[in-house]
């Protein structure tokens, strides 16, 4: 970007962020999303719960996954295990399939009036991660109630891995949104490589459980294994509200790195597909 | 950025063209297995256009149906991006293009103003300081959170249109838009546009409405086939307009005068006053039974039309509109003519010089595909017997009998 076009005062970055339109779309998704529904809200407490109940019966009482016993917390229970990385997984799930039909869904729009574009996924992430902030803060409490003191001091240090995790949904979310315009290939191969995904993610075992002695094609399975970025955020919180440990430097280093490369790559297909959309969609 | 061109807009060598795919819903595995090239044919819309809109006109843009010009808007608003040339705005812009087109369905009027404002690029607190405004406009106070769904067709524009002129645009597009909304409130948008136009601001309408066309415009640009046939002094190059363009069209009998007149490419056919034989009239009696008949070219609309009938008196008061609503949906298959008739068992005016107008919408009626304003005159004769004054003949009969003492 030449730096004439760097925003100069706090009304520039105002306009160059579209906090007005980011705002009012973001609040369109929230409150629209339980209209016209019985339960409303209550439906995203139910959704984690739900999952909760059935992968905690499933995989600790059926399979016996012994959860790592938190260290220096001393934590030891399934269930806070599995919702500190069960959360920002349904924040990646459901951030990911709303922003694939993002400006799909949004076609009369996109075709009448002309707006910066990536607002759109965008929007539909942040609405997500909204969610997700309400959600972290009754999970806060519960270990608090199960630690039987309030972790304050761990906050500013998941507040940053999720601004992080923000970040690198967006830039996932631009750059398939963008590209299912062109191919509506993309929101069906979303569906299917969601599941393998989760699965892949030491969501619902502990990381330990990857064996670091096998290898493929002369790769050790961790270190393949490892390659996804899901896996640093799952251990990174899991640090932070599980173990009660900050997360060591390398973790930091492959979260920023991987969130400073999606979000560069998303911005660029994005303004690459962006002049088109408007018939293609 | 301060205004450093003479010119709002200015167009040079400008071209669009779109791709015509075959398959709309190509995949990526055509697309692997076509080795990158999915096959299409290109198709100009806009080719080799020049055209400078100067600072504070009132610039119409006229042409027949696929002539571009609803292209030229979108690539002036910003939506589409030019593949010749270039299309150079020079102010804040504001597209009419589909009022209300931001507006989702489960959100109030209140919350839909915020957002659709947003999305035109106002701040929070640009509208909260012209809310009361946009609300009053669009005499929607008593709606305004009620949820837009419950909201009839025409209190949806009109909140649609009064957010877009809020906006206080140096530019503004507009897209027929005008032939929505009752007619008090048509005139009311033409009367912001009046001043609009006071306040120097530049305004580019694109219509079919060539009487609107010739008011409200200094300087218009007819285009066909994507290129320009002419630009200047509106009634100049509407005539141009109306010789080239209803060149083809049947002779116009006497009776049937034609204002826009039919063109060639235009989707209605014919426009015709039978009687309850199917015989075409040039005539019909006060009181008397009259059939309007309507044929249109189903094949080339782009989906189901209903069509609308206005009827006016010769000095412009409106008498009443209709529309053929669900009954029109019977023949929608029909890719050929089709015929739409109103038949009217009394046709209860008093005897003058009437003239129908007639548009073309799709079934929800938030789309004009066609409108054509005063498209026949014809004269109501009195029938014998009758002596009255005013506007209806009320077709009631006299009796006098004695009440006693």
């Amino acid at each position: 970007m030449p730096l004439s076009r760097l925003p100069r005062s706090r009304r520039d970055l105002h306009a160059l962020l579209q906090v007005d339109l980011l705002v009012n779309l973001t609040l369109r998704d929230l409150r629209s999303k339980y209209k016209r529904s019985a339960l409303g809200w209550s439906w995203s407490v139910l959704n984690p719960l739900v999952a909760v109940v059935v992968y905690s019966a499933v995989f600790s009482v059926f399979l016996r996954i012994e959860p790592s016993v938190g260290d220096p917390s001393g934590l030891d229970s399934y269930a806070v295990f599995l919702l500190v990385t069960l959360l920002p997984w349904q924040f990646h799930v459901t951030s990911l399939t709303e922003a694939t039909r993002a400006i799909t869904a949004n076609a009369p729009l996109v075709t009448k009036i002309y707006f910066p574009r990536w607002v759109l996924p965008t929007s539909s992430v942040l609405a997500r991660f909204l969610t997700l902030l309400v959600e972290m803060a009754v999970l806060l409490v519960l270990i608090a109630v199960l630690q039987g003191h309030i972790t304050f001091q761990w906050i500013p240090v998941l507040l940053a891995l999720m601004l992080l995790q923000l970040l690198f949904t967006i830039g996932l979310a631009l750059m398939i949104s963008a590209v299912n315009v062109y191919f509506r290939d993309v929101q069906h191969f979303l569906g299917v490589a969601l599941a393998p995904w989760m699965f892949l993610t030491p969501i619902l075992y502990p990381l330990n459980m990857v064996p670091a002695d096998k290898e493929f094609l002369g790769i050790g399975y961790r270190t393949l294994y490892q390659l996804n970025p899901m896996v640093s955020w799952a251990k990174a919180y899991r640090n932070v509200l599980y173990d009660l440990r900050f997360p060591s430097l390398e973790r930091w280093l492959a979260i920023v790195a991987a969130t400073g490369i999606v979000l560069a790559i998303g911005f660029r297909v994005f303004n690459r597909l962006e002049p088109r959309m408007a018939e293609e969609v | 950025m301060a205004a450093t061109s003479p010119n709002a807009i200015a167009l040079n060598g400008l071209g669009k063209k779109f791709r015509l795919t075959h398959d709309r819903n190509w995949t990526l595995k055509a697309t692997v297995l076509a080795g990158h090239r999915v096959r299409y044919e290109e198709f100009w819309a806009l080719r080799g256009l020049d055209l400078e809109i100067p600072h504070g006109s009132t610039f119409g843009i006229i042409g027949g149906n696929g002539s571009g010009k609803s292209t030229l808007l979108k690539v002036l608003a910003g939506i589409l991006r030019p593949d010749e040339g270039t299309a150079k705005v020079d102010g804040r812009l504001s597209a009419l293009l589909e009022l209300g087109a931001g507006f989702h369905p489960e959100l109030t009027g209140r919350e839909n103003v915020y957002l659709n404002g947003a999305i035109l690029g106002f701040t929070a607190r640009d509208i909260r300081r012209r809310f009361d405004d946009i609300v009053g406009f669009a005499e929607l106070d008593r709606f305004i959170d009620e949820p837009v769904r419950n909201y009839s067709s025409g209190m949806y524009v009109r909140l649609g249109f009064s957010v877009a002129i809020h906006v206080e645009p140096e530019i503004l597009l507009v897209d027929e838009v005008l032939a929505v909304g009752d007619h008090s409130f048509q005139k009311r948008c033409l009367d912001r546009f009046a001043q609009l136009k006071s306040e120097g601001r530049t305004i580019v309408l694109v219509s079919h409405d060539l009487d609107m066309v010739g008011w409200l415009c200094e300087q218009t640009a007819w285009i066909q086939q994507g290129t320009l046939q002419a630009v200047g002094p509106s009634p100049e190059v509407i005539d141009r307009f109306l010789d080239g363009g209803t060149a083809d069209s049947p002779p116009a009998s006497e009776t049937h005068r034609r204002f826009g007149g039919l063109g060639p490419d235009d989707l209605v056919r014919s426009v015709d006053l039978v009687d309850t034989n199917g015989h075409p009239m040039d005539r019909v009696g006060s009181g008397r039974p009259v059939r309007f008949r309507v044929r249109y070219d189903a094949g080339r609309a782009d989906e189901p039309v209903t069509v609308a009938l206005g009827l006016y008196r010769a000095d412009g008061t409106h008498v009443a509109s209709i529309n053929s609503g669900a009954a029109s949906r019977a023949v929608d298959n029909g890719d050929g003519l089709v015929d739409v008739e109103y038949e009217i068992s009394a046709l209860a005016v008093q005897p003058g010089t009437y003239e129908l107008s007639v548009a073309l919408h799709d079934h929800s009626m938030r789309k004009v595909m066609e409108r054509h304003t005063h498209l026949v005159r014809f004269d109501v004769e009195p029938t014998a017997g009758d002596h009255q004054n005013g506007l209806v003949a009320l077709g009631g009969t006299w009796s006098a009998r004695s009440a006693g003492l």
